[in-house]
């Protein structure tokens, strides 16, 4: 932006004379453009006075760069710092009200038996010691609960083997039975069969008994009464 | 004038904070932020304070006032320009305020008068021989052809930013840099004579 601006004053400063302090305020800023680096030449081989002035400023600038910068006594630097400090979190002023605030915080607390709770992702703040009535009630009704689900599964494990033990003994006392009775069959069987060979060997022996009994009369008949032995006598 | 750039020199760059991140810093209360961006521009304040009113002392005092007001315009910095260049625009109207206050009966423009206790600015500040005399040939200038040389020759500001930084058009600074080299010359010719 500056630049532009010298170099458009250096335009329109060309069509006329430039002044002495407007050439050398180009050369300063070093913005001459050719023709005017011919004027400014020409104006310090004319211009005696103004040759002083570039020599002048040569010189000063000369002295500047070897201007020895002195060092800093030693001074009060923080007092520039005008900012207040930043308070430490335990000097703040509101800590003695936080202070206090908290402490009748927890005194109305204590009072009230407040009491907080979460349970099963809920929180339970309550008062007076309700909340232990609460939360016994509530206790009870779990134990509850948990004794009845312990007691029902013991009852259908009982029930279970007690059903499993009647199954059991009812196919025991089938199969029990089923022998008693196949076996008893089979002994009343032997021993009616038994009755009936002896019965059948009485009956023989009754009959053998008979026959001996027949024939040894006829043989005392035959041999007492030898008449008899005629054919029409036997038939008596 | 600047120190040539050594590896170690070139690393310190590196890791050196921008003048942006100390000011942001400084703002949001960082104490060390704020003492590094004034050691970095202190010596250079304190010289233009040295070549501005010619004493040691003063030259404290300005670079004190100078700070002060930076600081508490800080927040005001916009990252518009360079922030030397806006800390060398408070400090020009810190130094008029502080020329007012130490000489309120003289103009901007008015050559000082030499007192008789003034009489040797060279005798009076502590610095180079060199330096001595170049300072003395400058508080024979008025305040307003003064803030112009200083910021040309030793602020290397251009003809435009001088302008800005002292509330003038450029071509005024131009024709006050050019008046104040024919004192100059007038003086450096009776010094060197």
């Amino acid at each position: 932006m500056p630049k532009h601006e010298s170099q458009l004053d250096g335009a329109t400063m060309d069509k006329f004379e430039l002044s002495n302090e407007q050439l050398f305020g180009l050369w300063v800023e070093q913005q001459l453009n050719k023709q005017q680096q011919n004027v400014f030449e020409q104006r310090c081989l004319d211009d005696k006075t103004f040759a002083k002035q570039v020599e002048m400023f040569n010189m000063f600038s000369m002295q500047s760069e070897h201007y020895q910068s002195d060092e800093v006594p030693s001074w009060d630097r923080a007092s520039t710092f005008n900012m207040p400090e930043k308070i430490k979190w335990w000097q703040w002023q509101g800590l003695p009200t936080l202070s206090f605030a908290t402490s009748m915080l927890a005194i109305v607390m204590v009072l009230t038996g407040l009491q907080v709770r979460t349970d099963d992702g809920a929180m339970t703040i309550s008062f007076a010691g309700k909340y232990r009535e609460q939360q016994s009630e509530q206790e009870i009704d779990k134990l509850v609960d948990v004794k009845l689900a312990e007691f029902q599964k013991t009852q259908q494990l009982a029930l279970t083997n007690t059903t499993q033990t009647m199954q059991q003994q009812q196919m025991d006392a089938s199969t029990q039975l089923t022998q008693y009775l196949l076996g008893a069959s089979r002994k009343e069987r032997r021993e009616d069969f038994a009755e009936l060979i002896k019965y059948v060997n009485e009956q023989r022996g009754d009959d053998q008994l008979f026959y001996v009994r027949q024939l040894n009369k006829l043989q005392q008949d035959i041999y007492a009464k030898p008449d008899l032995t005629s054919p029409g006598n036997i038939n008596e | 004038m600047r120190e040539g750039g050594t590896p170690r020199g070139e690393l310190l760059i590196m890791f050196e904070k921008t003048d942006q991140q100390l000011i942001t810093k400084a703002l949001q209360g960082n104490k060390q932020a704020w003492l590094n961006l004034l050691k970095r521009y202190e010596k250079q304040i304190y010289n233009y304070g040295m070549r501005m009113t010619g004493k040691n002392e003063d030259a404290l005092d300005l670079m004190q006032e100078v700070f002060i007001s930076v600081f508490r315009n800080l927040s005001t910095y916009r990252n518009e320009g360079s922030f030397k260049s806006w800390m060398f625009r408070i400090a020009h109207f810190r130094c008029i305020e502080f020329y007012r206050r130490k000489k309120p009966m003289q103009g901007l423009d008015d050559t000082p008068e030499i007192e008789s206790e003034e009489s040797s600015v060279a005798d009076s500040i502590h610095t180079g021989q060199e330096n001595k005399q170049l300072i003395s040939a400058m508080q024979q200038l008025p305040l307003a052809q003064k803030s112009v040389v200083e910021l040309k020759f030793f602020g290397q500001f251009t003809f435009d930013e001088i302008a800005e930084q002292t509330g003038i058009s450029a071509n005024t600074a131009k024709s006050r840099l050019y008046g104040a080299l024919e004192k100059l010359k007038i003086l450096m010719e009776v010094d060197y004579a």
